[in-house]
């Protein structure tokens, strides 16, 4: 068998063992609970916020933005972890007293407002759109890998099996067993990177430190400086990058709604800390594809130009696995971690966005009376006109995977952070001051394309995929402003905050 | 004549006595940690460019990796754990220090 085969067996068997798993812990827990789901404790409750995590932007967008921009591509390692200490300080614990499972129900609630909270929708909406847009490019990127077709088939035969797959697991009831994702995953994305090491020479018991006499010789050897700091853009835009990606990590809704599934608020608490663990354990991998990639390509002498690389950047991991010589089945489990990490994504996400357009949406300001399977059919429509609006604009990417999901994170940061900061620290904040904030954030994150060639200082200061460095304090002093203005929140929602939210030991 | 507003209850700069203090004091200093060793570091490489400190910054190796880049790429996400483990410890002390006679089933 060659690689392809390989692959689209090993994917086949790992997708495969997922519902067959999911199966069986749903029969198993039926019978020992008598309902599903269970707790797995911190670590348990780690890797389920981990493998909720991990998307194609961690397994193939991280190594090849690295690969194309080296020091500089750091800035979404640390943006990706930096933020998980954010939600930890200042958002875990009391959103998880607040109570509220998903990002418009919080504003619902917090604010008053149905106003607030369908606009707090359709941002969550939007979210989820563009994320698993570069969830639908890392497909379509595998499945061309796979069956040796164009990127748009690839794109087209992706989209229908997650859809297939979403259908069948819903169809069959089958639980997400997350730790088991996490595991697969991992295991799937650092063997492979071991084997690589190892085969390169250099030390391969852990890779993640191994590569940096990699890194010497591609300096050595070829004069490559991947290290070189703010080579190709300024500080202001490695720290706003990394800025908008930490704030947009404590803005993701499904990020969020990950706090409820622990029993209480220290276990989620410590379930944070192993999660971010589970999660550095692939980012600090993901720096040694690029290096490998960067020299197995120069040692067969080819130095790509910029197009090309911009071009093959994202598929940097499966190519240097190949260019190397590993065997086929070890592409395979490759190939098959990546596109697990993309379809659970996606498969989330359409749900919760589908889920948003059923509850927030229609049934909460379109149609109060709809019933229960009227609600139900828009939810199972809207899960395939999401994944339609996504397939189309997948066909013709804007950008590479991390650059794509950076734009996600901007829209989050600039939008659904303040929000959530200000209605859980300042009970001042009020309804007007939340509809403020979210119109301003949405003009911060689109102001480059939109305003940028009238007003260039638009696009200096609020760049599409870095707007939250001076987004977020904007959003911030609007929402202060406006509520300053306007009248105060009802006592009761403050009574609330000062006595549930943070008086609980009072 | 109105009645003057009644003042913030919560407010991130203005905590309440007791636990929202402390817990506002270890959230603050955590934050300090994160911002000095994300950004003052880079603030760091990039005002020391060209000089003696910058060269000894990005020369001087540490797993073979240039200091700089092992600092950024695989020190910093270390600390960012050390930091949560740190909140974590700090705000289960508090916790217990201010929880009186109560069903502690709860936290």
């Amino acid at each position: 068998m060659n690689d392809s085969s390989w692959s689209i067996f090993v994917v086949l068997l790992v997708l495969l063992s997922f519902i067959l798993v999911g199966l069986r812990q749903k029969a198993r827990e039926s019978q020992e609970y008598g309902f599903g789901g269970r707790f797995t404790g911190r670590i348990g409750g780690g890797a389920a916020i981990a493998s909720n995590w991990m998307s194609a932007a961690s397994l193939m967008g991280l190594a090849g933005i690295i690969y194309l921009h080296g020091y500089q591509g750091l800035a979404y390692v640390i943006g990706w972890t930096g933020g998980y200490v954010l939600l930890l300080v200042l958002l875990a614990s009391q959103i998880r007293r607040f109570g509220k499972f998903t990002t418009p129900e919080f504003v619902g609630e917090r604010y008053g407002s149905k106003p607030a909270r369908l606009i707090a929708a359709v941002i969550a909406i939007a979210i989820s759109v563009i994320y698993c847009v570069a969830q639908f490019k890392g497909i379509g990127l595998i499945f061309s890998f796979m069956f040796g077709v164009g990127y748009e088939q690839g794109v087209v035969y992706g989209a229908l099996a997650v859809v297939s797959y979403l259908v069948i697991s819903g169809a069959l009831g089958v639980p997400r067993n997350q730790q088991l994702q996490y595991l697969v995953i991992c295991v799937a994305f650092i063997v492979p990177l071991m084997w690589l090491a190892r085969r390169l020479g250099y030390f391969w018991v852990l890779p993640q430190f191994g590569y940096g006499r990699a890194l010497t010789d591609l300096w050595r050897e070829f004069r490559i400086d991947f290290t070189l700091p703010f080579a190709d853009d300024s500080l202001f835009q490695w720290c706003a990058l990394c800025f908008t990606l930490m704030v947009g990590t404590g803005g993701l809704p499904h990020v969020l709604s990950r706090f409820y599934t622990v029993p209480n608020v220290r276990d989620a608490r410590w379930s944070v800390v192993w999660g971010l663990f589970f999660i550095a354990l692939v980012y600090w991998s993901a720096p040694a594809f690029a290096v490998f990639g960067r020299l197995i390509e120069a040692r067969r002498g080819m130095i790509p130009s910029p197009e090309a690389a911009r071009a093959a950047a994202d598929v940097v991991t499966l190519n240097t696995a190949v260019a190397a010589g590993l065997p086929g089945w070890l592409v395979g489990v490759l190939a098959a971690g990546a596109l697990s990490a993309a379809f659970f994504t996606v498969a989330g996400l359409l749900m919760t966005g589908a889920a948003s357009i059923s509850h927030d949406i229609y049934y909460s300001f379109l149609n109060p009376r709809a019933s229960e399977r009227a609600r139900m059919q828009v939810a199972k429509g809207g899960t395939l006109v999401l994944a339609a609006v996504v397939l189309i604009i997948a066909l013709d990417p804007p950008g590479l995977i991390a650059e794509i999901t950076a734009v996600a994170f901007a829209l989050a940061g600039n939008t659904i952070f303040p929000l959530f900061l200000l209605g859980i620290w300042w009970d001042r904040a009020n309804r007007y001051g939340a509809i403020a904030g979210m119109l301003t954030g949405v003009l911060c994150t689109v102001a480059e394309p939109v305003f940028g060639g009238t007003f260039p200082a638009a696009a200096s200061f609020f760049p599409l995929t870095s707007s939250a460095l001076c987004g977020t304090p904007l959003v911030i002093l609007v929402m202060i402003a406006v509520s300053l203005a306007t009248p105060p929140p009802p006592e009761a929602m403050r009574s609330f905050l000062e006595q549930e939210v943070h008086g609980h030991m009072d | 004549m109105s009645r003057p507003e009644k003042r913030s209850k919560v407010n991130l700069f203005r905590p309440k006595k007791g636990h929202m203090r402390d817990e506002v004091l270890i959230i603050l200093a955590i934050l300090f940690g994160w911002v000095v060793c994300t950004f003052g570091f880079q603030f760091l490489v990039y005002a020391c460019r060209g000089t003696g400190a910058g060269s000894l910054l990005t020369r001087l190796t540490l797993f073979n990796l240039p200091l700089h880049f092992w600092f950024t790429g695989q020190f910093l996400p270390l600390w960012f754990i050390f930091l949560c483990i740190i909140f974590n410890v700090y705000v289960d002390r508090i916790t217990e220090y201010h929880s009186r006679k109560r069903d502690r089933s709860y936290e």
